[in-house]
């Protein structure tokens, strides 16, 4: 079999990818923020709310971590709707992935709170520090360099999963390849390409965020 | 002159006491070691003083002036009176040596960051760090990390220091680089307070050793009486078993 690959009938399409690539990034960017919301509150009410809550919380955490995120979106997109509540395939997909982030960042900055060292606190308090002090100059500093890899990686793992949105008719970078395979059919051309594509924005984005991980929080993190 | 007066203090944790009728007196520039079992509450003790536990009944009195655990004002006025080193240094983990030893008096004394600084510098070339100054506690061993606890106490320039058991947890060719360091400032004549399982040097540097057991004060007493000719029976125990290796 021959097979002769046409890079140059995709090539003008790129920027009509590159604009998939940036709906990507937005859908990954604010599911990531809502879930690092759910998840404080969540990692909070596990660590300190009474048990009826930390029930919840964990029943929660449980469903969506034990559940695919594909399933937990199908839920969202055709099952809502039998309670009134009817989405647009876009709205669906954020919401199907802040709650499934919510539920990891959930158990990703719990962790966080245990690790601070009680002994740190006390020191802090014997030199006069007041609580705001004491979280600002040690329990955030603390959380940020031990919860920023992990946070790091769980975005990283977001940007990625973003490509289910395609099944949903969301026109991200994977639809839009979806569509310019059933225009073209130059498959293997369409998919090298927006593979590349996906590559060079975790690649950068992973190179960034262990700059900023090192930086700011002497967080071991590698650099490529 | 009576630096730190203790007057019939009790403390609790829950329903559980851990000190009663604790009677102490620590006077200007002297040194007092607290010995005893694990468990007889001498770190208890020191907690109670810096308000970590509050006591349930009788007095803590610095220079003379009665502290309210139960207001803060006392309570943050004690902290910048006394200062603590802790067996587990205590060091803040994301900050460098320096920012460890200058934090405490730029933000809560607000005093000017360069002139602290310098001091700070001066505090870690004397415990022998000047050159770690951007080390991070997790690059230094355990007696230098101990070392910049200390420089970090003293830089909130305290009248009166407690050391927690500040050896217990260093290897054994670490201990003395660190009782080095307050062999200096004993001769430099700060007040001291000392929770101390290193028998020879609680002999050597006190001008008084209190025993303590079960969260009461036994017997007070020169180390010479103490470690040589105890009064009371459970002192003369204590002493003779650790004594004995």
């Amino acid at each position: 079999m021959d097979i002769t690959l046409q890079f140059g009938q995709i090539t003008p399409h790129l920027p009509y990818l590159l604009g998939g690539a940036w709906l990507s990034l937005q859908i990954a960017f604010l599911a990531f923020c809502g879930g690092m919301m759910l998840g404080l509150l969540g990692a909070t009410a596990l660590s300190f709310g009474p048990r009826w809550l930390r029930a919840l919380v964990g029943a929660y955490v449980g469903f969506f971590m034990n559940t695919p995120q594909l399933v937990q979106i199908y839920f969202i997109f055709f099952a809502l709707p039998d309670a009134g509540l009817l989405m647009e395939p876009y709205e669906a997909v954020l919401l199907g992935m802040t709650l499934n982030a919510g539920a990891y960042l959930t158990e990703i900055q719990r962790a966080g709170f245990t690790s601070i060292h009680r002994t740190e606190l006390e020191a802090a308090q014997t030199i006069g520090f007041s609580l705001m002090q004491s979280v600002r100059y040690v329990i955030l500093p603390h959380i940020m360099k031990v919860l920023f890899p992990p946070l790091s990686n769980h975005y990283i793992l977001m940007t990625l999963g973003t490509s289910m949105a395609a099944i949903f008719g969301v026109e991200e970078l994977t639809g839009r390849a979806l569509n310019l395979n059933s225009q073209t059919f130059r498959s293997i051309e369409v998919f090298s390409i927006t593979a590349g594509l996906y590559i060079v924005i975790t690649f950068i984005a992973t190179t960034l965020l262990a700059l900023v991980g090192r930086g700011f929080f002497r967080a071991r993190m590698r650099i490529l | 002159m009576r630096h730190l007066d203790i007057v019939d203090l009790r403390a609790d944790y829950g329903s559980h006491t851990v000190l009663e009728r604790i009677n102490l007196e620590v006077g200007k520039g002297e040194i007092v070691s607290l010995i005893g079992p694990s468990g007889s509450g001498k770190s208890t003790l020191l907690r109670v003083i810096l308000g970590l536990l509050p006591p349930i009944a009788g007095e803590v009195r610095i220079g003379g002036q009665t502290i309210d655990y139960r207001n803060k004002r006392d309570v943050k006025a004690i902290r910048s009176r006394v200062a603590v080193v802790f067996q587990q240094y205590n060091l803040f983990q994301n900050m460098d040596v320096l920012r460890n030893v200058t934090i405490a008096p730029v933000k809560v004394k607000g005093r000017p960051r360069a002139e602290v600084e310098e001091e700070a510098k001066l505090l870690l070339t004397r415990v022998g760090l000047g050159d770690k100054l951007k080390s991070y506690p997790d690059q230094l061993s355990g007696g230098q990390q101990q070392r910049v606890a200390i420089a970090r106490a003293l830089a909130l320039k305290p009248e009166i220091l407690l050391l927690d058991e500040v050896t217990s947890a260093l290897d054994p060719e670490l201990v003395n680089e660190v009782l080095d360091t307050i062999r200096d400032l004993a001769t430099e004549g700060m007040t001291m307070l000392i929770v101390s399982h290193e028998m020879a040097f609680v002999r050597e540097v006190s001008s008084k050793v209190v025993f303590m057991a079960a969260g009461h004060v036994v017997e007070t007493g020169p180390p010479k009486q103490i470690f040589d000719n105890p009064q009371m029976a459970r002192t003369q125990d204590f002493v003779g078993k650790i004594l004995r290796h």
